[in-house]
């Protein structure tokens, strides 16, 4: 009775408040470093350097370019072994170039930016009268140089010719394109029509496989593609030709060319006419043509893109 | 000074550890816990019990969360890499290093975790990326720390570094298998840790909260509990100080309730034999004084027998002896005879006297005989008073048991005779079980026996009483309008 248990109280109260408080500390502390808590190494990102400019190439590059005949990506998975090809035949790097519209890269041909070019027939035709767009060589493919527009429609649509298509929506690929513009224009036209009226809606893909995905998937209702283009996708996905359906094969025009720029010194465009001419002599080169679906270049005349020229007149798009 | 001993004693029983250090703690244990009021430990329970199991689920939600949001992260990183990996493509081919920055600016901006992102070309240099202006850590694009510690997530790479930033996952995902370039995602891990702070925070506050309402029931309970063990300890202090008056307050129902009932149950009894030891006191005081009055009284009857009986009959017979001498020879013949007569009767006054002060036959013969010469001499006092004496006792009894029931019986028979009218008085001893009985009956008009006690009138009953109770018996009296009964049992 002598201790008054008081100040005993208040001591273990206080303690523990104290024990909580520790305890409270430890547990807001213990897990601060971070949701991972290995080891890592640590980098100053406050301490910034202006980016390195690329030096001057020491060797020029070849710059190669490509139309936007396929998607980039598919352009580039197509074309990347023909640009490593050359650059090892060269000697030199080779850089791929693409541009979204057939027009730009037209503009590219024309400032001589791409010193070798593959281009769609109407890019020729139009590059060829606007500032002397030189023909080099052409693919030949199962042993012609032609190849063809062709209507598609989904595997399921009952449409069995373009007047079938009225009021519905047609994928166009590029405003320049041969294939896939002018000549279904022309079909429209042929109806005594526009495509702005006959068709309920119209689009740009930019590029033909993407123009047949379209289709594939339902996207458009119709849509006119480069035959060498629609045949690769059909060789390489088994299952597109379940989902499309070909309803309409034009005549046969000059196939799409591959092209240098007039300025383009001729010792050059000598050495890159002989180089692709010899590539399917070699194994090396016979690989890449594959992978390209093309059995050799060859060299081609400028009236093998008269009927282009014509269909292009007569429909009256530049 | 007893609370100490208490908790040595404790700790002594508690030592019972192999180790003497566990004895030592304990045995500091036990000083603490034993040494503070119930309420300290209440308060102690309740704190300890809500402080561990708040810090414990504390503890253990900011695990998972950590756990959870982390693995979060990283999904969420990896999906937005790779998509970011697959718009970039035809950016990068096309060379629109506009398009390419504007998708990584929108990505950082529509994530709320992402730091910072860059694609590099195929040849490692940077086409594009979002720390603006003031240029670009070049620290970054040193690739010896990301080659010694990333892991795969698909074709996606991830690695962890510390930063100004705090921790940073950064996503590397290749841009058609890596033949376009790379593009690195930074994703900081601020927001998610603040998430987590801020819910760790809540539930701190929380534990808190329940601690401090813990504190407040407590003491509550404290108060329900200790409030009626104190009023207890005062009510028994009060008790100790010697009053019987006091009784601890009844609060519940409950285990404490039924102790303050039985406390109060046992003061209520102490009380009562507290009472009777008085009353028993008052009653033997009287009895003394009574005693003492009554023995004066019989003094002054044996005086005054001696004087008016023995003395005047021996004077007389001085008288008649001193007229012998002078009479003649024939008048002291028949003045002998005279004188001889005298004398005898005088002796048989003096035998009466002895008798009744003590009967020399309780002494000689036993209680049996004593009591028939009593019920006879009692019989010719009282002639109209039938007695029918009934004594069964196989032997002799203790002299100090038979001098008690002889006089229990006396004062019965006196009672019955002087008060109660009666007519027939039954006389009953008899032997059973260990104890010898003795019944006296009468038809008399009885008396109301209650009172009688409570008066502390009567000597008589109180002198029967206590001659019964001296040798261990007990004595009990039964009255009605047809008659009394007294009881006597006596052990032996």
């Amino acid at each position: 009775m002598k201790r008054s248990p008081r100040p005993r109280t208040l001591f273990i109260v206080g303690w523990l408040i104290v024990g909580w408080l520790l305890l409270a500390a430890t547990g807001l502390s213990g897990c601060s470093p971070g949701l991972t808590t290995h080891a890592a190494p640590f980098i100053d990102l406050q301490e910034r350097t202006p980016l390195p400019v690329a030096a001057p190439a020491e060797v020029a590059h070849l710059r190669m370019g490509v139309a936007a005949i396929l998607s980039p990506q598919g352009t580039m998975t197509s074309y990347s072994a023909l640009a490593e090809y050359l650059s090892r035949k060269l000697g030199r790097p080779v850089d791929l170039v693409q541009r979204r519209t057939y027009a730009e890269f037209n503009e590219l041909v024309e400032r001589g930016e791409v010193e070798l070019a593959f281009i769609c027939t109407n890019s020729y035709v139009v590059g060829a009268e606007k500032f002397g767009m030189e023909l080099l060589l052409a693919p030949e493919i199962g042993g012609e140089s032609v190849y063809y527009s062709q209507l598609i429609v989904p595997a399921n649509s009952p449409a069995q010719t373009m007047a079938d298509l009225r009021g519905k929506v047609f994928a166009f690929t590029d405003p320049m394109s041969f294939t896939g513009h002018i000549y279904p224009t022309y079909l429209v036209q042929q109806l005594g029509e526009t495509p702005e009226t006959f068709f309920r809606r119209t689009f740009y893909t930019y590029s033909h496989d993407r123009a047949i995905e379209a289709v594939a998937n339902g996207v458009a209702d119709g849509a006119a593609v480069d035959s060498l283009v629609l045949d690769y996708a059909l060789q390489r996905e088994p299952g597109m030709s379940e989902r499309l359906r070909i309803i309409h094969k034009s005549e046969a025009f000059g196939i799409p060319p591959v092209v240098v720029p007039p300025t383009l010194p001729p010792r050059q465009k000598a050495l890159l006419r002989e180089l692709l001419l010899t590539m399917h002599e070699e194994a090396e080169g016979q690989i890449v043509l594959r992978n390209l679906g093309v059995d050799r270049f060859i060299e081609i005349e400028d009236a093998a893109y008269d009927g282009v020229r014509r269909l292009v007149q007569a429909t009256g798009i530049r | 000074m007893s609370a100490s001993n208490v908790s040595t004693d404790g700790v002594s029983a508690m030592a019972s550890f192999p180790s003497r250090r566990l004895n030592l703690w304990a045995e500091k244990i036990w000083r603490i816990a034993g040494g503070v009021n119930v309420r300290t430990k209440i308060l102690g329970m309740v704190l300890a019990l809500t402080t561990m199991l708040g810090l414990a689920v504390t503890w253990q939600v900011r695990a998972v969360m950590t756990h959870v949001f982390a693995d979060e992260l990283e999904n969420r990183g990896v999906s937005v890499a790779s998509d970011l990996a697959s718009r970039s493509i035809d950016p990068i081919l096309l060379n629109d290093t506009y398009a390419l920055h504007q998708l990584l600016r929108e990505t950082v901006l529509n994530h709320p975790d992402a730091l910072y992102a860059f694609v590099l070309n195929s040849r490692g240099e940077v086409l594009a990326h979002t720390f603006g202006d003031e240029g670009f850590p070049a620290a970054l694009l040193n690739s010896q720390a990301i080659e010694a510690s990333y892991n795969m997530h698909g074709a996606i790479r991830h690695w962890v570094y510390n930063s100004n930033e705090g921790v940073v996952h950064e996503m590397i995902a290749p841009i058609m298998d890596g033949k376009a370039g790379v593009v690195r995602l930074g994703l900081t891990e601020k927001r998610l840790q603040a998430v987590i702070d801020a819910v760790t925070g809540q539930m701190l506050l929380t534990t808190l909260a329940v601690a401090m309402a813990g504190i407040v029931a407590a003491m509550i309970l404290t108060w329900l509990l200790t409030r009626p063990i104190l009023d207890l300890v005062r009510t028994t202090q009060a008790v100790g100080r010697g009053d019987l008056q006091a009784r601890a307050p009844h609060w519940a129902e409950d285990e404490i309730g039924t102790l303050a009932n039985a406390f109060n149950q046992m003061v209520a009894e102490l009380e009562a034999s507290q009472r009777a030891i008085a009353e028993k006191e008052q009653a033997r005081h009287m009895l003394l004084k009574k005693l003492i009055t009554a023995q004066e009284e019989e003094r002054k009857r044996i005086a005054r027998e001696l004087h008016d009986g023995v003395g005047q009959v021996l004077t007389s017979l001085m008288v008649g002896i001193r007229t012998l001498q002078r009479s003649d020879v024939a008048q002291q013949e028949e003045r002998f005879d005279e004188l001889c007569a005298i004398a005898g009767e005088t002796l048989e006054q003096v035998r009466t006297l002895s008798r009744e002060l003590r009967p020399s036959l309780l002494d000689d013969l036993g209680l049996a005989a004593a009591l028939e010469r009593y019920a006879s001499e009692f019989a010719r006092a009282y002639p109209g008073v039938q007695v029918d004496l009934h004594c069964a006792l196989p032997s002799r009894l203790p002299t100090p048991t038979e001098t008690a029931l002889y006089r229990i019986v006396q004062e019965a028979m006196t009672n019955a005779a002087r008060h109660s009218k009666a007519t027939v008085i039954s006389v009953l001893i008899g032997q059973r079980n260990g104890s010898v009985q003795a019944i006296v009956e009468d038809n008399g008009v009885g008396f109301d026996v209650d009172a009688v006690r409570r008066r502390q009138s009567s000597v008589g009953i109180f002198g029967m009483s206590e001659r019964a109770e001296l040798l261990g018996g007990t004595l009990d009296i039964e009255s009605s309008s047809d008659g009394t009964t007294v009881y006597a049992e006596i052990p032996l």
